[in-house]
């Protein structure tokens, strides 16, 4: 336990204190809305459905483009090595590895949600199903992104190459997160893919800490 | 990766190659005599459902190459013998022309029957979905230069994408009749007439001598392409 609390510490920290910053996110996430009445025009009937379907695209997005945050900076910098011989349990970097991502890329939409559907004159009791599913949701991204990102270590740096394979794997995710009444068998998806997840990634850790 | 890769399994392909060939040549001959003047034309859709004895092929064969390449990961994973990971590396690239196949011919199939090209259809959208697994699986072989390692990560994905397939298809249905505009009649007919079932067996068949005759051919350059850089890394040593 110990060992989790001080690998999810140390994410965060790094987060904090280096370019990919809660605020980032944050604002990543509020001008990927911002780009919808650009596109739409600003006839608040139609922007209203639209916004539900571009929060799924935003968080997709995000998790696609911080993909190589999860293990392969560490990779880079050598720290992986040191962290993989540091704790010898692989299921605990790599749960760690969940929760930090999940907390520094998922949370802020979660958090500014409420305040970002006020743009589009939609009420919190209308935005709650979609919170849910989204909790819900991203936390099942974050499973597959996570042996994903384990499993293309060693592919040359082609964030094409890591969306053509990930967003394949996000569609179910999309697909049950966008109907508000869907959520158990999100639950149930989620809970799958932590499982595969789980042993996926140990296989890539355990293939490049050779 | 040093386990046995024997000659005498490939002086085999090499054998049956020339057999494959003609047999493909003359099932497309006889399939196709059948498929444009044998047959009659539907009752509705008159001579443009005969692109189905195309499509229809390609389709299965599409998922089949998928289960294929999927299981021999599988095998792969438990015997280690690089035979069946160079199975699933030469199925790949067969099984994504034949989604692309279905995908086009069910589109140009579509246009005089549905009046559009494309339908967000539910069988529809799953093979594009699954075009794009065999797509990650194939580049995913090209982005990492160590081969060894390439295999491994590439088994370990093709595995997951099988597990995700039915997952899509679920996935895609269940949108599908949440989302589905009523208008569209789909083509589903249960009871086809035997004077269209014999040349759609034909064609699937001589599609099915075509999948594997490219199949052996892909599998000889493989596994010459894999002496080749055993040998390079023995002058090396």
């Amino acid at each position: 336990m110990k060992s989790l609390y001080d690998l999810i510490n140390r994410d965060l920290k790094i987060a904090f204190f280096t370019s990919s910053n809660f605020l980032f996110t944050g604002s990543f996430y509020i001008l990927v809305v911002v780009l919808i009445p650009f596109i739409f025009g600003s006839d608040s009937e139609q922007l209203r459905v639209i916004f539900k379907g571009i929060i799924w695209i935003s968080i997709s997005l995000s998790i696609l483009l911080t993909l190589e945050r999860i293990f392969y900076s560490d990779y880079e910098d050598g720290s992986l090595d040191l962290i993989l011989q540091r704790y010898n349990s692989l299921e605990i970097i790599i749960c760690a590895k969940f929760i930090a991502h999940w907390i520094i890329n998922c949370l802020p939409l979660i958090v500014i949600l409420p305040f970002l559907s006020l743009l589009f004159q939609l009420s919190f009791s209308d935005i709650f199903p979609i919170l849910i599913n989204l909790v819900i949701g991203s936390t099942g991204m974050v499973f597959v992104a996570t042996f994903v990102s384990a499993l293309t270590l060693g592919a040359k740096r082609t964030i094409f190459l890591k969306g053509i394979i990930l967003i394949p794997l996000l569609v179910p995710f999309i697909i049950f997160g966008v109907d508000p009444h869907s959520w158990p068998i999100l639950i149930a998806l989620s809970m799958m893919s932590f499982v595969i997840s789980i042993y996926a990634s140990s296989y890539g850790l355990r293939l490049y800490g050779e | 990766m040093y386990l046995k890769l024997k000659k005498s399994y490939f002086d085999v392909l090499d054998r049956f190659t020339p057999f494959l060939v003609i047999t493909t040549i003359i099932s497309f001959i006889i399939g196709s005599y059948f498929a444009l003047y044998g047959s009659p034309p539907d009752y509705i859709q008159g001579d443009s459902m005969r692109i189905m004895y195309v499509h229809v092929p390609s389709a299965w064969w599409a998922l089949m190459s998928y289960s294929v390449l999927a299981v021999s990961c599988t095998i792969w994973f438990i015997t280690r013998n690089p035979i069946f990971n160079l199975v699933a590396k030469s199925i790949a690239p067969i099984g994504a022309v034949f989604t692309l196949i279905a995908l086009v011919t069910g589109s140009i199939w579509g246009k005089p029957t549905w009046g559009v090209w494309w339908v967000w259809d539910a069988r529809l959208t799953s093979m594009l979905l699954l075009f794009f697994l065999y797509l990650a699986y194939i580049f995913l072989w090209q982005a990492i230069s160590n081969k060894d390692l390439a295999s491994k990560i590439s088994a370990a994905l093709a595995m997951i994408g099988f597990i995700n397939v039915p997952i899509i298809k679920f996935s895609v249905d269940w949108w599908n009749t949440l989302h589905q505009p009523a208008s569209i009649s789909k083509f589903s007919s249960p009871s086809i007439d035997e004077s269209m079932l014999v040349p759609l067996f034909i064609m699937a068949f001589a599609s099915l001598c075509f999948l594997i005759t490219m199949f052996s051919v892909r599998l000889r350059i493989e596994f010459i392409e894999t002496r080749i850089s055993r040998l390079r890394q023995k002058i090396y040593d």
